[in-house]
Order: C-alpha cells, then sequence, then structure tokens
C-alpha cells in the first residue's frame, strides 16, 4: 500500500498530509455550496469563476508569488486569485445585467478572457526566470499543497459555513424563488453578490488540488450525486458531504497507489459515484430532480 | 379599503404588472407618490405588509423541500438568523396551510403536487409573512373551470377567516368578478371602478376596447355566492 508508505514516512508524510487535510477542507467545503450550484443552475458561471482564476494566477506569478509553498508566497496567491475570481464575477455580473450581454455568452467571454491573459502573464513570469509549470495551476499538483493551503483551506470552509447559517432563510428562500424574495424585501443583489463570493472562494481553494480546469468538478457533482438519491433537504445535504469526501479520499487513494494525477482521480471519483447515483435512480424508477 | 376583496382586470398591456411593480417596491424612477399603507412601496416590502404570489411560479420546483418547509420560508423571511423558529411561528405555518387547505400537503415534496395544490401552498406562503394584503397575480392562468370555481371558493373562504385585503389582478373577467367585492379596471388609465354587477358589455368593451360580451359570453355575477361564469350559450 503506497498509502500508508506515503501518509506514515517521516520523510514523505509532510508532503502528503498537507493535501489530504486541505482535500477533507474542500470536500467540507464544496458539498453544501454543490447542492445551490445545481439547484440553481449555477455551474456555467462556477466554471467561468474557475477559469478566471488562471488569469489571477498569472497576476500572482508576475508578483513572484508563485512556485513557492511559503505561507506568505501561499496567502499572498489566494488573495490575488480570489480578488481576480471576483473581479471576473463581478464583470460577468455587469455585462449580463447592464451591458445587454446574455449570461451564458459573458461568462464564456470572461472565461477565455481571463485563461488568454494567464497565459500571457505567465509566460512573461517565465520569460523573467520563475519556474512555473502551467499544468499544475490547469490541473492541481499535489506536492504544490502545503500546510499553509491547509491552514487557509479550513479557515475558508469555516468562514463559508458561517456565511450560509447566517444568511441560510434569505438565502435559501432567494434561490428556491426569487421572485417573491425579492418582493419581501431579500435583495437580490446581496444574495448574488454572496453566492458570487462564495463561489470564488471555494473555487480558488479548491484550485490547488484540482487545478482551474476541474475544480468546477467540486461544485457540481458532490450536490448532483445527493440530488440523484433524495428529494429531502436532510438527506440530499447529508449525501453531497459523504459524496463529496468520498471523491476526494477516493481520489487521493487512487493517485497514491496507481501515480495518477489527483486532480482528474477525485473527478474521476465523482463522475463514478454520479454514475451509479443515476443508475440506483433508474432503478428505483424515479425522476432526476433538477439539472 | 382595508377587509375588501379588489379585482384589477385589464388587458395585456394594460399595465397591471407595471401597477403591480410599482406597488410591490420593484420598480422606481416613476413620478408622483405612492403610499402603501402610509408609507413608501419600498418600505412597505421590507416591512412585508404585502403577501404576494406571482403569476405562474418561477420558483425552482426541483428543490428537496416539503410544502411546509416552503410555506415556514414565509414565516421565517424576517426571523433573525441568531433566533430559531419559536411555536408561534410553526403556529402560523400550520394554520396558514390549514386556512388555504393544505394541511394534507405539509409532507410532500414542493415538486410532486399539481397545479391547484401549488397555487393554495404559494398563497399559505405569502399568508404566513402575516401580511396586510394579499396580491394575486394572475391567479387562475392554465387553471381549468372547475379549478377556477375552486380558486373562487378559496378567496371567499379567506376573506370569511382572515378579513384580510385581497387584491386580485388578471385578464379574465370571471376570475376577477369571483369573490371580488370591487373592480378596477385598469387599460393604461384607470377605467371605472365598479361592483361586479356593473361589469357590463359596456364597460368591458370600454377596458378591452372590444366587444368581449359578443365573443365570450356575458359575465354572470353573484357576488353573494362569489361565483361566476360565462354562460356557454352565448359562445359564437
Amino acid at each position: 500500500m503506497h498509502t500508508l508508505t506515503y501518509l506514515s514516512d517521516p520523510d514523505l508524510a509532510g508532503l502528503y498530509w498537507p493535501a489530504v487535510v486541505t482535500g477533507l477542507a474542500i470536500a467540507t467545503l464544496c458539498s453544501l455550496l454543490s447542492v445551490l450550484v445545481v439547484l440553481k443552475r449555477l455551474a456555467f458561471i462556477g466554471q467561468g469563476i474557475s477559469h478566471a482564476a488562471f488569469g489571477g494566477v498569472g497576476v500572482a506569478a508576475v508578483l513572484g508569488l508563485v512556485g513557492s509553498t511559503a505561507a506568505a508566497a501561499t496567502a499572498g496567491q489566494f488573495l490575488v486569485v480570489l480578488a481576480f475570481c471576483m473581479l471576473a464575477a463581478l464583470l460577468i455580473a455587469w455585462l449580463s445585467e447592464r451591458g445587454g450581454t446574455e449570461a451564458d455568452t459573458a461568462i464564456g467571454i470572461v472565461l477565455v478572457g481571463a485563461m488568454a491573459l494567464g497565459a500571457i502573464l505567465l509566460h512573461q513570469a517565465q520569460g523573467r526566470g520563475a519556474v512555473v509549470s502551467v499544468e499544475t495551476f490547469l490541473f492541481g499538483d499535489i506536492l504544490s499543497v502545503g500546510w499553509a493551503d491547509a491552514v487557509i483551506g479550513w479557515a475558508v470552509a469555516a468562514g463559508v459555513f458561517a456565511a450560509l447559517w447566517y444568511t441560510r432563510r434569505r438565502l435559501i428562500f432567494w434561490t428556491f424563488d426569487q421572485t417573491v424574495a425579492r418582493a419581501l424585501g431579500v435583495s437580490d443583489r446581496a444574495m448574488n453578490t454572496l453566492l458570487m463570493i462564495l463561489l470564488a472562494l471555494a473555487t480558488v481553494t479548491a484550485m490547488k488540488l484540482a487545478g482551474v480546469v476541474l475544480a468546477t468538478a467540486m461544485l457540481v457533482l458532490p450536490g448532483a450525486v445527493a440530488l440523484r438519491l433524495s428529494h429531502r433537504s436532510g438527506p440530499v445535504m447529508a449525501l453531497a458531504v459523504v459524496a463529496a469526501l468520498a471523491g476526494v479520499l477516493g481520489g487521493l487513494l487512487l493517485s497514491f497507489e496507481l501515480n495518477w494525477p489527483t486532480g482528474a482521480s477525485i473527478v474521476g471519483v465523482l463522475a463514478g459515484l454520479f454514475a451509479v447515483a443515476r443508475l440506483i435512480e433508474v432503478i428505483r424508477g424515479g425522476r432526476a430532480v433538477a439539472g | 379599503m382595508e377587509g375588501e376583496r379588489l379585482g384589477v382586470l385589464g388587458p395585456n398591456g394594460g399595465g397591471k404588472s407595471t401597477l403591480l411593480k410599482l406597488t410591490l417596491g420593484l420598480l422606481t424612477g416613476y413620478a408622483g407618490t405612492i403610499e402603501v399603507f402610509g408609507v413608501t412601496p419600498e418600505a412597505a416590502r421590507k416591512g412585508r405588509m404585502i403577501g404576494y404570489v406571482p403569476q405562474r411560479t418561477r420558483a425552482e420546483l426541483g428543490f428537496p423541500l416539503t410544502a411546509w418547509q416552503v410555506v415556514e420560508m414565509g414565516a421565517a423571511v424576517g426571523v433573525s438568523p441568531w433566533r430559531s423558529l419559536s411555536r408561534e411561528h410553526r403556529e402560523t405555518v400550520r394554520r396558514s396551510m390549514e386556512v388555504v387547505g393544505a394541511e394534507a400537503l405539509a409532507e410532500q415534496t414542493i415538486g410532486s403536487l399539481s397545479g391547484g395544490q401549488l397555487q393554495r401552498v404559494m398563497i399559505a406562503r405569502a399568508l404566513a409573512c402575516r401580511p396586510r394584503v394579499l396580491l394575486l397575480d394572475e391567479p387562475t392562468v392554465g387553471i381549468d373551470v372547475a379549478g377556477q370555481k375552486q380558486f373562487a371558493d378559496l378567496l371567499k373562504h379567506l376573506h370569511d377567516v382572515l378579513g384580510l385585503t385581497v387584491v386580485v389582478v388578471s385578464h379574465d373577467i370571471r376570475t376577477v368578478a369571483a369573490g371580488c367585492d370591487r373592480i378596477a379596471c385598469l387599460s393604461r388609465t384607470l377605467h371605472s371602478h365598479v361592483a361586479p354587477e356593473g361589469l357590463t358589455p359596456a364597460v368591458l368593451a370600454e377596458v378591452f376596447r372590444h366587444d368581449v360580451a359578443a365573443i365570450f359570453g356575458e359575465v354572470h355575477v353573484d357576488a353573494h355566492s362569489a361565483s361566476a361564469c360565462s354562460d356557454p350559450s352565448h359562445r359564437t
């Protein structure tokens, strides 16, 4: 068992344990959000925000915050990428609300624009001698995850949980029935902004392990799996957490044992869980709940 | 007037939706002054004075929520996040479901309800906010004649039991004639303000700019039994 060796060998444990602890934070953080993402059909905007993170990585690389697992560099990179993702979310909202652009077109434009900017800035940073692997940011790299990422991951998870708990009544009402919630004084702008901030936080946290291309999977698949298996809110939440934890831990196990890329392994396990959940739904003769 | 049932009748494009949005404080930039119970529409909205049931719900019916949880949203929306829902809140939810005859649906998931059941749950949710006025936008769109009769009965029941002010906005003559005490006809301007019995072919023709009675049959109104229907024998 490579897994036991990696996690118990004093020389290797320091490399792999941070990934496990960060993975658990990401699973917890993304699981509940993913239910909202699926029900509110936010998968594509999640994709837009996560790809925008690549532009943020480019900015961080130019600022010299990439390529180190030092706590200061990790925190700096996190903040720069987070700020970039939020700007991208605001730009998408502005283009679609005020700019007369369809929402999916706005997402598509910001997505490719940010990717292009990221590629140019990373190229510039590499030209100045920075050691930056583009693949690390696109698909994630377990060895780039340090203890600072684990601390940030759990801090973000706690913050997201606190925000979800505090806004639970207004947020659930608004996501369920925006028209009536608005008529009862729930602010569209406040709820939209909150969701975008939470999505950006989750994406930037998940990016280290899964990469910008695969991070969205964590924000879609756990909720999609849970909604195939139950129509009740309590069980759906619990199943989303279980699916996310199974995806991350199963993916890490596959990655350790078979030396597969970690992000792809996690997504593979989650996609497998979705297939099984769908099969169970079909056998039960149930209908698809959403998405 | 408080406690009455007002029907707002008008053709498509007559300004009904605009009037609703203005009343709900969702449209700004208008000339003049609008007051809802003596305050601005924005303040009325934030004070949850208006229970709103929109035309054709745009709610996400795939949500894993029971009818009870949906009605509970109405009671809980103004409650501080630090407080849990009290027994009084739960009692409000129960009574709201009871008054619309939806108590048996409490544990059903929202996506499994029929159109009529869903409408009752949505009205119960609006009632659970404890509003001073209930605003129903095109409540009978897509509902068959039997459903429209049930709706008229429900409106009368709400009025009798709760004494609530109800505003029904519709382009459907039968919907506003049934169970409303007064009718305002809106076609860009507010044309007339009549009792249901006053919906004569001449008034309808003026509002709809068309000889409605000739197409639709005359509207027979019995305000006391709160029922109305078009006479099929008058159809062309």
